[in-house]
């Protein structure tokens, strides 16, 4: 692997550009067909470097040029040019493919593996991270590249499911923010771990400041680009998932959905992409028969290791610890419900309900969270 | 040339003897008043003056100065006219000097001569040191609530000469309008329909006088069961009757009836409030704020999120003390706020946020809205609870609830026996006295041993999960050890404070 010490001279130019903040579509235009210096010089003197006499004025400056030089080196981030080595062949092939890409980890894998994009929502329901979290750990067994856009909710319960597995596939990250983009305490261990394992993608210059919400919209028309099939794990009606599936069904990419209730808002998406026609997923199985799908007929792509189906009768281990545990189980749902319905299902008095709670909340039966309670997945 | 007549003023809640002493003297006629007077009592000098000529009485042409004693402190109030215009009468001799011996007088003037009520009737009089009080006639009923005075009404000035002459009657006291009178309806608990959970906790926060906080989409019920709380709590004691009248009175609130206040208060200011408006203080006087109107009874906050933060922190002294200490440059005075908070509150600014995954805000304005309340003082809340809607099936055809009545006679029977450990109520239990009155069994001792290690509960947090263990057992009758039952139900009761109100999750 390269070293990201000594960046070479056209890498230089090119993360300058990138971080002069202009869209996806005219960075690539500044750098098609020309020299990254040639095209900062001109950008530097006022000018557009695709016509000499059109002025257009930008942020180019030696210092911007040295800034983000500085923060590409120190962070560990490699810059890597469309049309380059080194730039990951399955996005080179995309018509949108981003002109600079900032990388941190080795994104290699890109190449050879199959790949899913889960995606979902950040307000997630406990039964929506469950089935991200599971879904992810069962395509990393598989040898599966998993793609997320490192996002609360769903998008974190994937990757954090996929590297939950020892000697698993390499996760892969792509952000909307730049890679080194101040998050809290928890993604960025996250984003550390991914690196490591993985690989974390974005095309936005390190050391640029805030993100317009337009980057996480460009950011999901690359997950698109990366995945052979894309599952959506858990979607509100007008959610932002709804936006990589736009983009998988422009590329011909499969979308997959997982079901929900139809009173639960957080699967209002998924459920309407399942009356329209995406595949439905009840478990990895459901994702690796669509992945086997799209990528046959690819040639270098490794197909996945499919696991025997698990047994169907899980439920069948669930054991209540009492019978007042067993009357309160029954009153549970998969969707969150209040302590007080609860109470009222069971018709209970109070501490009864709140003792059997305990004892299932403790068998793993049940989990709540802010006086919420509803059934554990397993 | 001298008189000297007893009165008195407010200090926060207190009155203070103030003795308002009038020289008349040769030398070219004027009027001064000296003694630290403010604004309202600089004025006074005019409403005397034509308040005398009004009723009939000469203005002496003279010169005259008024001091009042002691000249340190600052006076405030309307309520010195009546003793500065009885003051100026006597000298010059229109009232016999033996006529006002050891006669107090409060009371405003108008131009007319008539007399008007004054705000702090109650601890103003109770500061008076002499045996008969001359107050206006709608304060009479007021100012008999102290006892030990010979209290007297008078309707103007004109009359109260007469009077003190003992050349015409005193004047009747006139009592409090009507309207005034009716106490005002607390819905009854019946009315709430479902909410088992809700009800439940309204009741242990009722018996034990823990604080609670409602948590919940808009229309879950959360103003709906705090109305319903005073209700439930016991009358007011002798002592606190007349504590609460007093500060009531203070603040010039209608006393209801002229009587003593019998009921809780129940304070419930919009979240617009401002800070010396919750706290007390202020500029002409100290005024107690709401905190201290609702001592011995209920404060709600309803839409507790839209409070400004700084105000809510400043309640977190007087939660921990039951009193607030209001320090000025000049000024200083302690103003008891020992009442129950309620708080009721939405999830998140689009009111969905407890339902996981329903929520649409985004994470900026979630993190704004859960900012706004401080983890202190969430963990002051020994209730906090998350509510639904009510189910329909019990909107439209539930059976009524459990009434009013009923559950306030458990309420009463839980606060006899917090008496017998010498506090009001078991939210007061010391922390240093929990282990001899709420004993823990072994199994509750490991479930709040595992609460503990697991992060989810504080030292502050554990005292008051035990309290409020120790109320459901009171509830329950399950004898003096708390149980593995009681403990898990208090977890529960409290668990919507644990998590922060969405938002600031991973």
């Amino acid at each position: 692997m390269r070293s990201v010490d000594d960046l070479a001279d056209d890498e230089r130019f090119a993360a300058a550009i990138a971080a002069l903040g202009a869209g996806p579509v005219r960075t690539r235009r500044f750098l098609e067909g020309f020299d990254p210096v040639t095209a900062w010089e001109a950008l530097a003197a006022g000018r557009h470097p695709g016509d000499p006499d059109r002025h257009y004025q930008s942020k180019a400056r030696p210092a911007l040029l040295e800034s983000v030089g500085a923060c590409c080196t120190r962070n560990g981030v490699a810059v890597r040019l469309f049309g380059r080595p080194g730039y990951p062949a399955t996005l080179a092939g995309d018509h949108e493919a981003p002109g600079v890409l900032f990388t941190l980890g080795d994104p290699s894998v890109l190449d050879t593996s199959p790949r899913v994009a889960i995606v979902g929502t950040r307000s997630a329901t406990p039964y929506g991270l469950s089935v991200a979290s599971e879904l992810g750990r069962g395509l990393a067994e598989a040898g599966v590249v998993v793609v997320s856009g490192l996002a609360r909710g769903i998008d974190s319960a994937a990757h954090a499911g996929a590297l939950a597995v020892a000697g698993g596939s390499a996760p892969v990250a792509v952000l909307g923010t730049a890679p080194d983009a101040a998050v809290h305490r928890a993604e960025a261990q996250l984003k550390q771990a991914i690196a490591e394992k993985g690989a974390v993608l974005s095309e936005r210059a390190p050391g640029s400041s805030g993100t317009p919400v337009w980057c996480f919209a460009v950011r999901n028309r690359m997950l698109a680009a990366l995945a052979h099939v894309v599952v959506v794990v858990e979607c509100h009606r007008k959610g932002g998932s709804l936006n990589t599936v736009k983009a998988a069904s422009d590329r011909g990419v499969t979308v997959a959905a997982v079901p929900g209730s139809v009173r639960s808002s957080a699967s209002a998406g998924c459920n309407a992409l399942l009356v329209d026609g995406a595949t439905p997923v009840r478990d990895v199985q459901d994702v690796l028969a669509a992945v086997e799908l799209a990528i046959t007929g690819l040639p270098g792509i490794v197909p996945p290791r499919t696991p025997p189906r698990a047994s169907p009768d899980r439920a069948a281990a669930a054991r209540a610890p009492s019978p007042m545990a067993a009357r309160t189980l029954r009153a549970l749902d998969h969707d969150p419900a209040s302590l007080d319905t609860v109470v009222r299902r069971c018709a209970l008095p109070l501490a009864d309900v709140a003792e059997a709670l305990e004892q299932l909340a403790a068998a793993g039966l049940a989990t709540g969270s802010g006086g919420w309670w509803s059934r554990s997945n397993r | 040339m001298l008189a000297s007549i007893p009165s008195a003023t407010l200090h926060g809640v207190d009155g203070r003897a103030v003795s308002v002493e009038v020289h008349v003297s040769g030398g070219l006629p004027g009027f001064t008043v000296v003694g630290l007077p403010d604004a309202a009592v600089r004025e006074s000098r005019d409403r005397v003056r034509a308040a005398l000529s009004s009723s009939g009485l000469e203005w002496p042409r003279h010169r005259i100065t008024v001091n009042l004693a002691p000249s340190g402190t600052r006076k405030g109030g309307s309520g010195l006219d009546l003793p500065i215009a009885v003051g100026v009468l006597v000298p010059d001799g229109s009232l016999p000097r033996a006529c006002v011996e050891d006669t107090a007088c409060i009371g405003e003037l108008g131009l007319d001569g008539s007399l008007r009520s004054v705000p702090g009737i109650v601890p103003m009089v109770a500061a008076l040191r002499c045996s008969r009080v001359v107050v206006p006639a709608e304060c009479v009923s007021d100012a008999r609530l102290v006892g030990g005075h010979e209290v007297r009404a008078a309707a103007s000035l004109g009359g109260l000469v007469h009077a003190l002459r003992g050349e015409g009657p005193w004047a009747e006291a006139r009592s409090v309008d009507t309207e005034r009178a009716v106490l005002p309806l607390i819905p009854d608990l019946a009315d709430v329909r479902g909410q088992t959970v809700g009800r439940r906790a309204l009741e242990v926060a009722a018996a034990g006088g823990h604080h609670l906080l409602l948590v919940g989409p808009p229309g879950s019920g959360k103003t709906m069961l705090a109305h319903r709380l005073p209700g439930l709590l016991p009358p007011l004691g002798q002592d606190e009757a007349l504590e609460v009248t007093r500060i009531h009175s203070a603040a010039g609130i209608a006393l209801v009836g002229g009587a003593l206040a019998e009921r809780p208060p129940f304070r419930a200011p919009h979240h617009s409030a401002t800070e010396v408006s919750l706290i007390g203080g202020g500029t002409a006087w100290l005024r107690p704020g709401e905190i201290s109107l609702a001592h011995g009874g209920v404060l709600f906050l309803d839409e507790l999120g839209e409070f400004p933060a700084v105000a809510l922190d400043m309640l977190r002294q007087p939660l921990e003390e039951g009193v607030v200490r209001i320090r000025r440059a000049r000024r200083a005075v302690d103003l008891p706020a020992r009442f129950l908070l309620v708080g009721a509150m939405n999830p998140c600014p689009c009111g969905e946020g407890s339902v996981p995954g329903a929520c649409r805000c985004t994470d900026a304005a979630r993190a704004r809205y859960a900012r706004r309340l401080s983890a202190p003082l969430l963990d002051r809340f020994d209730l906090a609870l998350s509510l639904g809607r009510p189910d329909v099936d019990d909107l439209l055809g539930g059976p009524r609830g459990e009434s009013s009545a009923s559950v306030a006679e458990r309420v009463r029977f839980t606060r006899v026996i917090a008496a017998t450990r010498g506090v009001r109520c078991n939210a007061e239990i010391a922390p240093e006295s929990l282990d001899e009155f709420a004993p823990l069994s072994p199994d509750a001792a490991a479930l709040l041993e595992r609460r503990l290690r697991a992060g989810a509960l504080s030292a502050r947090g554990l005292h008051r999960v035990r309290r409020v263990a120790r109320t459901l057992g009171d509830l329950d009758g399950t004898g003096e050890l708390i149980g593995a039952r009681q403990m898990v139900e208090a977890l529960h009761l409290r668990d919507a404070g644990c998590t922060r109100p969405a938002g600031s999750s991973s």
